[in-house]
């Protein structure tokens, strides 16, 4: 699974570089994701620009880490959500949760 | 270098034929002293398919430019038929393209049998779609079809020893130009999985339909082609896909074996149609077929709204959906979800917007025939929709309670969800709670509806209630496969007619006219000889033009009573061979039709049928007076090829059970006098043709009735009717079953022993004596061909384009973009 991490002010931006978010990379993506919170990450910003697919098994391991980081008080914002993503994200009502943003910078703005 | 074919102009015979030369070289990598039948018909249907596309794109910009409302027909099946002949038709290039064909050294009418029909349905629910995607094109409604591109359409009947045999039919495995592929427009359909509840920033239940698994939905259009060639609507089927195919990481053989059988597994959905009357009732595949081709329906349907620039609140006024029978009925629950849930739709809102749209027509009469889903099964599969079905239902019944307070039986009798014996999802109660509209199929089958199936429904919402009696395109099934007769109309009426069946009418005074009666006669005899040759090729079985051509071409079906006809056979065979009495004329008996798979009394009576026909067809004291037919495979050719040449035509359902028929309209359109019970439009034929130009027999509806709660009505007239209890005693004597007297003995308890709940007792003496009638009338051949001609002259209502104005006007609110 290929994914760029870069801080930004009090942010962490992950980036997923993968075409698809599913059951192939979910439990990696998860793995990872949840490492960071662990390790102190509390305002996780999710660049999803590359990810053109998202089946449920993506969706589930977003939303787990979406739990995790809340959990520990922390926030999640997601940007560069393509149709296909948000499609799902729609389909799951998952859009009325998640907090999703037009561009990285508004995302580590907010 | 492909020519360009002109569509709507003068037919360009030399660039027709370079097309077809082109096509034959190039893209079938062929030569003419190497090309076969299939060749030819593909070479030619590829030709035409360039002008078609245009037209369809054509159109399609049309319908776009004018913003205008458009109809969404979602039905499980549609049994198009085969399409070159019809196409060429109506493009108007039919003699252009014969005349290329004989240029080439090829019979055209070779080339276009060897097309292979599209077997999309079992019957008349999918024919039916078929007719109305003719008629909406030829009238210019922004009207099309939403369905599954099933791999394998109903099965292929042969018969051994008789008996039926189902092979499956793969319809498209040498290919099929008309499908134009849109990828592009493909759809992810998520199934099963679970929904977790929270609550979102304002407080609100916040459902999230997760884990679920999914599959794709690969659409392909069939161009609809309009009579006049200037509007091409589509025909949209869909494919079931893996979302994934080989793009998977495969980590171990384990993995890659599953991922494989779950892709199969997938693309099961769009493999088969299921033959209607199986046990199809409770099968999840069959569910998931319903789910598969409604998501991919709506989802299609709101990527067009949103092309067309419309707003989502508008989507209602944009928008019909009918629902052909309970099927689609899903789309109810679908369009709400989708609203609510990705639009973020209020509740009301979405509710009206979906009462706007949605419609529903019945063909039932049969309470055990409603779909009823277990409620298990639907949360497994569709748990989200399963808590909007419960929603709905709670509202629902929250307004029948204002209105009935304390009337728990009619919550319970009207309630989308059955609770006892097992819960389970009513879905034309669903259908009916969506729709702004139900509608039956023919005046009486509507009535019934109101009166006997859903009571309830029609008096809580009595404006929602209406008839659109069925018709039939007069393009395919007069025009096209009667094109003999039609050319005759044609010369004296001019070729308005065709789009406009009214004008008919103006044939009646030519039933007078013997130079017209004669030519008719000749047409009629012509056509039966074409279909005798080919009865001949295909069975063996000699049949002779001048006998009176007798047909019952339907499903087979006990309701359908093609025992009650079995029966009068083998009466007539006795009176010829046992009692030495003549019949008035020759007969020739001719059956088509398909038992489903699992429907064993139906099988038996096939195997009845083609007994009889062995014994009679070799029965030297009989057989220049008799013979029986049962003509196998039937599907959409074949009756394009028995529907002109009959003489008259069986519609002899037990009254009551028969929405309508469409049969009884092609072949009255066609100059077959019919016999048949007052059931289904029947009624209404009989009341435009005039009772002198039918003949009616049998117990109406209400006698039925009567008769079952009169007691054994079968036993007593087996008793005191010496021809049934000679006819009966044949089935078990030995005569048409040497080799297993027992055989039929089935048949002889469902009549004897187990209530003989079809009435074909009851009803056997008053039809031998119709067709006794029908017999001696048919001596008088100038008197019957006028009475043929009158049948054809006032066949008018039956035609489809004047149901779809119906429902345009009535239901859909829809407009002509011409």
């Amino acid at each position: 699974m290929l994914m760029e991490e870069m801080p930004e002010g009090d942010c962490l931006v992950i980036s997923l570089m993968e075409q698809r978010l599913d059951a192939v990379i979910a439990a990696s993506f998860r793995e990872t994701l949840v490492d960071r919170i662990d390790r102190g990450c509390r305002n996780l910003v999710l660049d999803l620009a590359q990810v053109g697919f998202m089946d449920s098994s993506g969706l589930g391991a977003l939303v787990f880490v979406l739990k995790h980081l809340v959990h520990k008080g922390g926030r999640l914002h997601i940007c560069g959500v393509t149709p296909g993503v948000m499609a799902v994200l729609k389909l799951t009502r998952m859009d009325r949760v998640l907090k999703t943003f037009d561009t990285r910078q508004a995302a580590v703005a907010a | 270098m492909v020519s360009r074919i002109k569509v709507g102009a003068s037919p360009d015979r030399q660039s027709l034929r370079s097309a077809v030369d082109y096509h034959l070289e190039v893209t079938l990598a062929k030569h003419t002293h190497n090309a076969t039948p299939e060749d030819y018909h593909l070479a030619l249907a590829l030709a035409i398919r360039e002008p078609v596309i245009r037209a369809m794109n054509a159109t399609e910009e049309r319908v776009l430019k004018a913003g205008a409302k458009k109809i969404h027909y979602l039905s499980m099946e549609f049994l198009i038929g085969r399409l070159l002949a019809n196409n060429l038709r109506n493009l108007g290039l039919y003699d252009t393209c014969a005349e290329v064909a004989a240029d080439m050294g090829v019979n055209l009418a070779d080339v276009l049998e060897s097309e292979s029909d599209p077997a999309l349905g079992n019957g008349g629910l999918g024919r039916l779609a078929a007719c109305f995607l003719d008629s909406l094109a030829s009238l210019s409604y922004p009207g099309y079809g939403y369905g599954i591109n099933y791999q394998f359409g109903l099965f292929r009947q042969t018969f051994l020893n008789g008996f039926q045999r189902e092979q499956p039919d793969n319809w498209a495995v040498h290919g099929t130009p008309w499908h134009v592929e849109r990828r592009d427009q493909s759809s992810m359909i998520p199934l099963y999985g679970r929904v977790e509840g929270d609550l979102d920033d304002s407080g609100q239940y916040n459902p999230h339909w997760m884990d679920w698994n999914s599959l794709i939905g690969v659409p392909a259009d069939i161009p609809v082609v309009g009579y006049g060639g200037r509007c091409v609507n589509f025909l949209r089927l869909y494919t079931a896909r893996a979302p994934a195919e080989f793009d998977m990481a495969i980590f171990n053989e384990g993995d890659y074996l599953r991922a494989m059988e779950r892709q199969v597994a997938v693309e099961t959905v769009s493999k088969v149609l299921y033959p209607s009357d199986s046990a199809e009732a409770g099968r999840e595949l069959r569910f998931i077929q319903e789910y598969f081709f409604v998501a991919c329906a709506m989802r299609d349907i709101f990527r067009r709204h949103g092309v067309a620039g419309h707003r989502i609140d508008d989507f209602g006024q944009f928008n019909a959906i009918q629902l052909n029978d309970t099927h689609p009925a899903l789309a109810v629950v679908e369009l709400m979800r989708t609203l609510i849930d990705e639009h973020a739709v209020s509740w009301n809102q979405a509710w009206e917007i979906t009462q706007q749209s949605m419609a529903y027509t019945n063909h039932t009469l049969l309470p055990e025939a409603l779909e009823r889903w277990s409620a298990t099964l639907f949360g497994r599969v569709l748990p989200r929709h399963l808590e909007i079905v419960y929603e709905i239902n709670r509202r629902f019944l929250g307004e029948v309670a204002l209105r009935h307070p304390g009337d728990a039986a009619r919550l319970q009798r009207m309630s989308i969800v059955q609770e006892q014996p097992h819960k389970e999802i009513r879905m034309a109660h669903l259908a009916i709670v969506g729709s702004h509209s139900v509608n039956g199929v023919a005046e009486m089958h509507s009535e019934l509806v109101k009166s006997q199936l859903v009571p309830d429904f029609y008096e809580l919402w009595p404006e929602r209630f209406n008839n659109k009696t069925n018709g039939v395109t007069p393009r395919r099934w007069l025009l096209n496969c009667n094109h003999r007769l039609a050319t005759l109309i044609s010369a004296e009426l001019g070729t308005g007619w065709i789009a406009d069946l009214n004008q008919l009418a103006r044939l009646e005074p030519l039933a007078a006219d013997p130079a017209f009666r004669r030519a008719f006669r000749d047409i009629k005899l012509q056509n039966k000889a074409d279909l005798a040759q080919r009865v001949r090729t295909v069975t063996g079985v000699s049949i002779d033009p001048n006998t009176m051509f007798d047909v019952q071409i339907k499903r087979i079906h006990e309701y359908k009573r093609q025992l009650l006809n079995a029966l009068h056979i083998i009466h007539l065979y006795c009176r010829l061979s046992e009692d030495g009495t003549a019949l008035p004329c020759p007969k020739t008996f001719i059956f088509s039709g398909k038992a489903a798979p699992g429907y064993v009394l139906a099988k038996l009576i096939i195997k009845l049928i083609n007994n009889i026909a062995r014994v009679i067809n070799s029965d030297s004291r009989v057989n220049r007076s008799l013979r029986v037919v049962f003509y196998p495979d039937y599907k959409v050719s074949v009756a394009e090829l028995i529907v002109p040449a009959a003489d008259l035509s069986e519609q002899i359902s037990t009254a009551g059970y028969e929405a309508s028929g469409t049969g009884n309209m092609k072949l009255a359109m066609n100059g077959a006098l019919t016999i048949g019970t007052l059931d289904g439009a029947n009624v209404e034929i009989a009341r435009d043709v005039g009772a002198e130009n039918i003949y009616i027999f049998g117990l109406t509806a209400e006698q039925v009735v009567e008769r079952r709660l009169a007691g054994d009505a079968a036993r007593q007239v087996y008793e005191t009717n010496p021809d049934v209890k000679r006819v009966l005693t044949r089935l078990t004597d030995g005569t048409f079953s040497a080799e297993d007297r027992d055989l039929f003995a089935p048949i002889v308890r469902a009549l004897l022993d187990q209530g003989d709940h079809y009435m074909h007792l009851s009803d056997f003496a008053d039809y031998a004596q119709k067709h006794q009638r029908a017999m001696l009338d048919y001596c008088d051949v100038e008197k019957w061909s006028a009475r043929a001609i009158i049948n054809v002259a006032r066949s008018a209502h039956f035609s489809s384009d004047r149901t779809i104005h119906e429902y345009a006007a009535d239901i859909w609110d829809l407009k002509q973009v011409i």
